[in-house]
């Protein structure tokens, strides 16, 4: 009965996070900078960049247009993906508003757990994300559906995948932070910083192997960078074998490792396998430095009260 | 009566800093209790402790039977309404109070029947469906008050509720206050700084610097801590030299003559004696401003 009780709680914290972060325009705007500037860079100049770029690898090759249009849309889906995944977590989440508002106080002294409250956090984050991610997902569908259509089932799960594991990387990373801040700057700056940053660390604004070397061997120690190139796998894994049946195998394989659709770690191949371990063991451990960081806080709490006692 | 809150011997420190130091005091059920003194006199440290948001150093605190070592206990018999406003902004009157609802176990069925209850008697129906950041001042504020008492709490704490609101929103608040203890049996204990409100007490604890000064109704607070007062508006010239002889302080200006008194005997046994040189008078209580004044040295005025 209590359990359910709880859980009951926990739903209605959570729905009421969500609603908070989706009805304050500023905070969700803000979280959606980055997928507005690869929009606009994208149709300013990226998608006729890399068409270019195509064309001059398979010059001499009669390619379908409708793959290079398939090619540069599923590229700007799986950037604009990659990105919203991480930068929505960090800004979608509630804890440090309520601590702003002073509306913790009133949670605190509500006979509502504070393990609760402080998933209803992280729940929501991670719901907020994903409902945004999946109406990106919507609108790529949609758009490659008119421009051309090769995402065989696999690669659909596969996205889906990189969208719910690189969500809770995100939303798991960002409430370790905001765990231990109270200031609406220091939420403000981390959110801008993340939100202008992330799309170049990650490989979402540029292909990785046109990164300096030094820059390419920082960026392959994150596990955002993983995650990216698992959602170009799923985005354009199918482009690419449709384009292999007009080009031969060696040229299909320099536009995959030119455009990040392969990995490599300091020269190594990564396998679609090695992608997925590294980001969900990734999020893992981030998951129990959370979990571990709640429990220490709530045992030094119980402490000082056995003192007292 | 029972004791529904009980302090004994409740300290806390910060560093160097006593907020709360060594106080006791109860509070009666069904009472409205008044807990007086300037910012950080120590009453929201109290409060604080009462409802286990900071950790006492040492003491003992019940509250409605339960130590607040088993806060979990006590949080579901008590409504607090903070100083400033704890909802959502964004969200509608309705949303802000179902999800705080909630938060107190309440079935759906439950939540519409308590908010039925408030509806009707404070005209909310029009404010349900409007988002927050919408509203008057003083809308907000009863819509606060209501997410305090929706869940049908033993104990409301009012700290400082009315600090910053103007006279009419004030009133509000009291009315709705009033309202509801009229018809059930809640105890309400109030931190606040002014007077006319802790006037309205049963029972006031006056706290300075961690320390309980003084305690007891405002009657008897008024008649062991502030002077009497006879103004004369028409009187013999002859009383200004017996009150010279006797010296015994007096104001006078152009409207009146103000006599000022130790204690309500000594203004009676004067008045008394003296009765023939007196034509139009009245005798007048010492304020609760009065009181705070002669047990703290400190004027409340000053800190609001």
């Amino acid at each position: 009965m209590n359990n359910q009780s709880e859980l009951r709680k926990l739903s209605y914290l959570t729905f009421r996070n969500i609603k908070l972060y989706f009805k304050d325009k500023m905070t969700f705007l803000v979280s959606l900078i980055t997928p507005i500037i690869l929009l606009v860079l994208f149709v300013a100049f990226l998608q006729s960049t890399y068409e270019d770029s195509i064309l001059s690898i398979v010059a001499g090759f009669n390619l379908d247009q409708s793959l290079v249009d398939a090619f540069t849309g599923g590229w700007l889906f799986s950037s604009v993906l990659a990105t919203s995944c991480i930068t929505v977590a960090f800004c979608s989440g509630m804890m440090v508003i309520d601590k702003i508002n002073k509306a913790n106080i009133d949670f605190l002294v509500s006979p509502v757990k504070k393990s609760t409250l402080q998933l209803s956090y992280v729940l929501a984050n991670l719901f907020s994300t994903l409902i945004i991610a999946f109406v990106l997902l919507a609108v790529g569908l949609i758009y490659l559906a008119c421009v051309g259509f090769y995402i065989d089932f696999v690669d659909f799960l596969l996205i889906v995948f990189s969208i719910i594991i690189t969500s809770l990387f995100g939303t798991v990373l960002a409430n370790i932070i905001w765990t231990f801040t109270r200031s609406q700057g220091v939420v403000s700056g981390v959110c801008t910083l993340v939100s202008a940053l992330y799309g170049f660390i990650c490989g979402a604004y540029m292909p990785l192997n046109t990164m300096g070397e030094g820059m390419q061997a920082f960026v392959s120690l994150l596990p955002g960078t993983y995650a990216t190139v698992l959602f170009r796998q799923g985005f354009l894994n199918g482009v690419l074998d449709e384009m292999g049946q007009t080009l031969p195998a060696e040229m299909v394989d320099g536009i995959a490792s030119s455009f990040d659709v392969k990995m490599s770690f300091f020269g190594t191949d990564v396998s679609t396998l090695g992608l997925v371990l590294v980001i969900t063991i990734s999020t893992l451990v981030l998951l129990g430095i959370f979990i571990l960081i709640n429990s220490l806080r709530k045992k030094a709490k119980a402490k000082i009260n056995r003192l007292v006692a | 009566m029972s004791h529904i809150i009980e302090i004994k011997n409740l300290k806390k420190y910060f560093g160097e800093a006593k907020a709360v130091d060594d106080i006791s005091f109860s509070v009666e059920e069904g009472d409205l209790f008044a807990f007086l003194g300037l910012n950080g006199a120590g009453k929201s440290t109290t409060i604080n402790i009462l409802v286990g948001v900071l950790n006492r150093d040492s003491g003992e605190c019940m509250v409605n039977g339960f130590s607040v070592d088993d806060i979990s206990k006590i949080l579901p018999s008590i409504g607090i309404v903070f100083q400033s406003l704890v909802l959502d902004k964004k969200l509608s009157v309705y949303d802000n109070l179902r999800y705080r609802a909630m938060l107190y176990g309440m079935s759906k069925k439950e939540f519409e029947e308590n908010l039925e209850y408030f509806i009707n008697r404070l005209d909310l129906k029009p404010l349900l469906k409007k988002q927050l950041d919408k509203l008057s001042g003083g809308q907000k504020r009863k819509v606060d008050i209501v997410r305090a008492l929706l869940h049908k709490p033993k104990i409301l704490i009012l700290d400082e509720p009315t600090t910053g609101l103007d006279p009419k929103t004030r009133k509000l608040v009291w009315d709705m206050i009033n309202e509801f203890r009229k018809n059930t049996n809640l105890t309400v204990l109030l931190t606040t700084h002014y007077m006319e409100e802790a006037s309205l007490a049963d029972n006031i604890v006056i706290i300075d610097s961690g320390k309980i000064v003084a305690e007891g109704s405002p009657l008897t607070l008024k008649n062991k801590y502030a002077n009497d007062y006879i103004k004369a508006y028409k009187y013999d010239k002859a009383i200004l030299e017996i009150l010279e002889k006797d010296k015994i302080p007096y104001k006078k200006d152009k409207k009146c003559l103000e006599i000022k008194f130790k204690n309500t005997d000594e203004a009676k046994n004067f008045l008394v004696k003296h009765s023939a040189l007196f034509k139009d008078i009245e005798i007048l209580k010492g304020s609760m401003d009065d009181v705070f004044l002669s047990v703290t040295g400190k004027e409340l005025k000053e800190n609001v």
